[in-house]
């Protein structure tokens, strides 16, 4: 039987001679859950440092849209976060309104907060039962995919399409909920709460979860701040920062609902904050239905309002200004804006310099991914590989708005 | 917390640096000098709370003499007021102080400013690419780079899958 040598086992103890290996995660890594990639120093299993490299999927949105009138600005907002697009979609539209000064009427208001919170619903459900995957548990995401699809078949019902929404219009929506929609809205909103309970026995008070996600990938509050976070990740942390109470849009002010916090900030608060919102958007979906003011659907703002396809073809004006919505031959005040929703994974702004041209001059998205990822070397220092692979999915890192 | 006086105080303890303010904005918008932005953010973060930087990109206005821009959106989340700063560098000189060390979440908003506007910003400690390649030897999004022209017909859309 060999014997450990003493004098060799504790050189290999020595700072100075060890040798730490490289691991690169991504960009095509079935954990990274998207294109980007860290490549990870390791000490055996713990990360000693790590490096992101972003901008694989970079797309250039910004100068693109220098150029494109601001109603086809839509479609590059789908693809930022794009699990939950008719998000970025609003976000773009109220933005447009806060430029020309536009106040859209109630009806339009809650059906925005339901498309809005149906889109936070989808998005957490993917987040939340992802953290369930990369810690083991295969079953609840399979379980929330239906539900989830579900949601997709409304937004089919709703615009047409199911990933890239392009949904609704600057002054409201280009058509209103059909009877069919409201219908699948109603019984997702029945069907959910049952889901969502069996999710949460599974996952919620589950030790080999727990065990897996306490205290892992943690960060202060003072730190989660510094570092620019926002939305479930830095309310997680116990900061009780939510756009839509702190500058309501939208009529959210007049719906009641919790804004959850956590208190150490780690993966399982990201988790509870993440489900409990969820329990929220239902109740707020299900109180926009419940209180949908009668009302137009859309607000008829110059140059944006897509007049009816008949009057089209048989008026002469709405011919026009059909004609001169679609080339964007568009006037906008020369000013520039900054307006904030509150996306699914935080505080989605859009900064718009207008020249009164047909596109804007300069239009910056913050796009909170891209803030508070930067923050994922500081937080996994010292983990376990596996940890780091929990903690990036809880963060909800998206790569389509990691790099525009 | 009001801004004519947080503006006021600004004033006494800045008095050169502010160049304009612009209160009919949609967030209070002041413009100043390049040698105090990093002074005026810790001093806005320190003793007035603003400890939340939301959002800092780049601009260029080719006709300006000084052509490049930094645009800070600053929150205060206790009062929920929002600032907006802005700098002007010249496009010879597009040197601003790093803000990494006030606000860490700056690092890579910095690092995009610097890959699109070429602005350099002085104590960074990794001003290198982030979304477009290391070999990119221009600043994209510059007026002076348009997109390409909508109506060329020299392209053969065979090559591209159309």
């Amino acid at each position: 039987m060999k014997t450990i040598n003493s004098e060799h086992h504790l050189d290999l103890t020595k700072e100075d001679e060890k040798v730490y290996s490289t691991l690169n995660l991504g960009p095509t890594h079935p954990a990274t859950h998207g294109i980007f990639q860290n490549v990870l120093t390791m000490n055996g299993e713990t990360i000693v440092s790590a490096e992101q490299t972003i901008g694989y999927i970079h797309r250039a949105f910004e100068k693109i849209a220098e150029r494109r009138p601001y109603y086809q600005i839509t479609t590059l907002t789908d693809r930022l976060n794009y699990c939950s697009s008719p998000l970025n979609n609003i976000g773009w539209h109220l933005a447009v309104e806060k430029l020309l000064g536009v106040e859209t009427n109630k009806r339009i208001d809650y059906m925005r907060i339901i498309v809005m919170e149906l889109a936070r619903i989808s998005d957490h459900l993917i987040c939340n039962s992802v953290i369930g995957v990369d810690s083991g548990a295969l079953t609840g995401f399979v379980y929330l995919f239906e539900e989830r699809e579900k949601i997709y078949e409304i937004y089919e019902e709703l615009c047409g399409a199911r990933l890239t929404t392009n949904l609704g219009v600057v002054g409201g929506f280009d058509r209103d909920f059909s009877p069919i929609a409201i219908q699948k809205i109603r019984d997702l909103m029945n069907g959910l709460p049952k889901v969502l309970h069996e999710f949460e026995n599974l996952l919620m008070r589950n030790r080999i979860f727990m065990d897996r996600t306490i205290n892992v990938g943690a960060i202060s509050a003072d730190r989660a701040l510094n570092y620019g976070f926002s939305g479930p990740c830095l309310r997680a942390a116990g900061v009780d920062y939510d756009v839509r109470v702190q500058e309501p849009y939208s009529s959210y002010n007049d719906f009641d609902f919790i804004v959850p916090i956590g208190q150490n900030g780690d993966t399982y608060d990201r988790f509870c904050v993440r489900q409990t919102e969820l329990w929220e958007s239902i109740k707020l979906v299900t109180n926009a239905l419940d209180n949908l003011p009668e009302g137009k659907f859309n607000t008829e703002v110059p140059a944006f309002f897509m007049p009816p396809k008949e009057d089209v073809y048989s008026k002469m004006e709405p011919l026009i200004s059909h004609f001169k919505m679609v080339m964007g031959e568009i006037d906008v005040p020369a000013k520039e804006i900054y307006k904030a929703v509150e996306g699914a994974n935080g505080e989605l702004g859009f900064y718009v310099v207008a020249d009164g041209g047909r596109a804007p001059y300069r239009l910056h998205f913050r796009r909170p991914g891209f803030i508070y990822y930067q923050a994922f070397p500081e937080m996994i220092t010292g983990a376990s590989l596996s940890d780091a692979i929990l903690t990036m999915s809880s963060m909800n890192v998206i790569a389509g708005e990691l790099d525009a | 917390m009001e801004y004519s006086i947080l503006l006021q105080e600004l004033k006494n303890k800045f008095e050169n640096s502010i160049l304009s303010v612009d209160e009919t904005a949609d967030i209070f918008t002041i413009t100043i000098a390049v040698e105090a932005v990093k002074e005026m953010i810790t001093f806005l973060k320190e003793q007035h709370n603003f400890i939340f930087l939301t959002d800092l990109c780049g601009i260029h206005y080719p006709e300006e003499d000084k052509e490049l821009g930094v645009i800070y959106h600053l929150h205060n989340l206790v009062a929920n007021k929002r600032i907006r700063l802005k700098t002007f560098v010249t496009k010879e000189n597009p040197q601003v102080e790093s803000l990494v060390s006030v606000f860490s979440g700056a690092n890579w908003m910095e690092r995009e400013t610097f890959d699109f506007y070429g602005i350099d910003f002085v104590g960074h400690p990794n001003l290198i690419r982030i979304l477009n390649v290391e070999y990119m030897d221009y600043y994209p999004m510059r007026k002076e780079y348009p997109l390409e022209d909508a109506t060329r017909s020299d392209k053969d859309d065979r090559f591209f899958g159309r």
